[in-house]
């Protein structure tokens, strides 16, 4: 309860403080639409030679793309902030603050950043989503509805226990500025779903960087095609990820003071 | 007698530090076999500190100041000896311990430079849950004290080293810790700014009764502050008591200034004539012979005026080091 409350505080005056600057709201609504721009661009020069991708039809196409959209959005707004910032609070070794306070670290450091103009992402996603949707011309039932809010909920889970252990490298790497961008190059990879690349490539892509969970398994869930065994998979993997992510946060702190030293 | 608020016995820490030699064929072979060097950056000190005290801790850079607070603040994990803070053991982080503590570093900040104080210190106030009314009494009490009514609402990025200075005070203390940990919270700023964050804490412990653990390198801060003094040197405890004590003990010294009534002397007699110009010369003189010359000036010269200083603080202290480095 008492953290939901912090989260809540550190959401609101960030987002108070972020709507000061409303020029950032336009430069992100610009990125935004070259993001989508560039997407559909990609899209139509794939239908013009094929009717179908891998066995996705155009309209399902559309749907993995905003969902990749609205994966991003939220990624970019609520993940990857508190992640750089943690990278840099070993770096200067302002951490010792969070540290020093009666909250749980880990907790505290992941909700302490929100970018609320980069949620842009997220609405264009979701208005891409809704015309694939309509295009589609199928009926979304309450339980595909349901699993497909799992699947999104459970990717974004798994994307941010990815992240956190990739920053947490920084307690023993300090300097992982590539990270960021090898993990933005590898979540590119999601803006088609991991099913029409080679067997190697879809496997790193499910299970080192969970892109397949976090864009391709909510499409499914949205297409038909996803299997009660598949989500299953997806439950467990996030908690896998949960638990190892909190592993590898706690050994950090501990080699960050020493006590294995 | 109270429980000690601070206790600490036999603490050590050592670090491992991989060494290699320069160029690029040592970085190379460090790449795959490193050898590492143990250093002892504190080394089996103890002492302890009743609630309510100020203590200064002195050493020179690389002592071990920061090591030691970060122990005791539960940042580190001890080498060997646990300490004891409140009845707590640092280390093991429990909630109920940290909520009781501060930790202010004058190198770095805890504010988002982005935001106005003002949010920070709400963002204090949810992190350790204290009631809003509680709350807005410490805020705005130490608003008052540190006259920072204005400042508070500007972004911190616009301000000056010194008034972000008073704003990471505040914002450390808006919880009413029990212990207090300053890390150089002086460091950098103007003469006026020292003053005005040492009339602070100097306040809050006296309103509060709170235990204050202070390193600074302004000898004024730990003069004000801190009745009793600990000194470590290479994470060695060299001295720990009084600041009078250290100075009698450090100093073999007096300085005596003499004025005389008509201009001139002789006084290469006394001891070592510092300076002499105008009328006015100063000596100085090894500490027991200091009743003797003083008296022996009197009767000797035509004297206006006579001072006996011990000497600046700073002085003793570096003594004190310059001695025990050429021990070591």
């Amino acid at each position: 309860m008492k953290i939901i409350k912090l989260a809540w505080s550190y959401l609101r005056i960030g987002i108070a403080n972020e709507l000061q600057y409303r020029v950032n709201f336009f430069i992100q609504l610009l990125q935004s639409f070259i993001a989508l721009g560039t997407g559909l661009i990609g899209l139509w020069l794939v239908f013009t030679q094929t009717t179908q991708l891998g066995g996705w039809s155009q309209p399902e196409l559309l749907a993995v793309m905003g969902i990749y959209m609205v994966m991003g959005g939220v990624i970019q707004s609520a993940i990857q902030p508190n992640m750089q910032r943690l990278m840099d609070e070993i770096q200067d070794g302002s951490l010792d603050f969070a540290l020093t306070k009666p909250v749980d670290g880990q907790i505290l450091v992941s909700i302490r950043e929100f970018r609320f103009w980069q949620l842009t992402d997220v609405v264009v996603g979701l208005v891409v989503l809704v015309i694939a949707v309509v295009q589609l011309q199928e009926k979304i039932g309450v339980w595909q509805a349901l699993a497909f809010m799992v699947a999104l909920l459970l990717g974004g889970i798994m994307i941010y226990s990815f992240w956190l252990m990739l920053t947490t490298t920084a307690f023993w790497l300090i300097r992982i500025w590539e990270l960021v961008n090898l993990f933005q190059g590898l979540y590119a990879a999601g803006r088609w779903p991991v099913t029409i690349y080679p067997q190697w490539l879809r496997l790193g892509l499910t299970f080192i960087v969970p892109v397949a969970f976090a864009v391709t398994v909510p499409a499914e869930a949205l297409t038909n095609r996803l299997t009660p065994l598949t989500l299953l998979g997806a439950f467990g993997l996030a908690i896998l990820l949960m638990l190892l992510a909190r592993f590898v946060w706690r050994l950090g702190v501990r080699s960050y003071s020493g006590a294995s030293a | 007698m109270p429980n000690p608020a601070i206790t600490v016995n036999l603490l050590s820490k050592h670090y491992k530090v991989p060494v290699r030699e320069a160029g690029l064929k040592a970085a190379t072979k460090s790449l795959f076999r490193r050898k590492y060097n143990s250093v002892k950056a504190v080394d089996n000190i103890s002492f302890t500190i009743q609630p309510g005290e100020v203590v200064g801790f002195l050493g020179p850079n690389g002592a071990g100041k920061t090591t030691t607070l970060k122990m005791l603040s539960g940042l580190l994990f001890p080498t060997s000896g646990i300490p004891d803070v409140l009845g707590f053991q640092p280390s093991r982080r429990q909630a109920d311990f940290l909520r009781q503590i501060t930790l202010v570093m004058g190198n770095r900040s805890q504010m988002s430079w982005d935001l106005p104080a003002l949010d920070s210190f709400e963002l204090q106030r949810a992190i350790y849950g204290v009631p809003s009314p509680d709350f807005l009494r410490t805020r705005d009490e130490f608003i008052e004290l540190l006259d920072v009514k204005e400042l508070v609402k500007k972004p911190v990025r616009n301000l000056s080293l010194g008034e972000r200075m008073k704003m990471e005070i505040i914002v450390a203390l808006l919880h009413r810790p029990k212990v207090l940990f300053l890390d150089e919270p002086t460091i950098g700023l103007d003469v006026t700014m020292q003053r005005r964050i040492r009339q602070f804490v100097e306040e809050y412990n006296r309103r509060y009764g709170a235990t204050v653990l202070l390193t600074s390198h302004y000898m004024a801060d730990v003069e004000a502050l801190c009745k009793r003094v600990i000194v470590i040197h290479n994470g060695k405890l060299l001295f720990d008591g009084d600041l009078s004590t250290l100075v009698d003990r450090f100093s073999a010294f007096k300085t005596i200034g003499v004025t005389l009534a008509n201009g001139f002397g002789s006084f290469s007699q006394y001891g070592e004539v510092l300076n002499q110009e105008a009328g006015h010369v100063t000596l100085r003189i090894p500490r027991e012979k200091t009743p003797e010359v003083t008296a022996r000036i009197l009767a000797e010269q035509q004297v206006d005026d006579l001072t006996v200083e011990d000497p600046p603080i700073e002085d003793v202290i570096e003594k004190v080091f310059a001695q025990k480095s050429a021990e070591v």
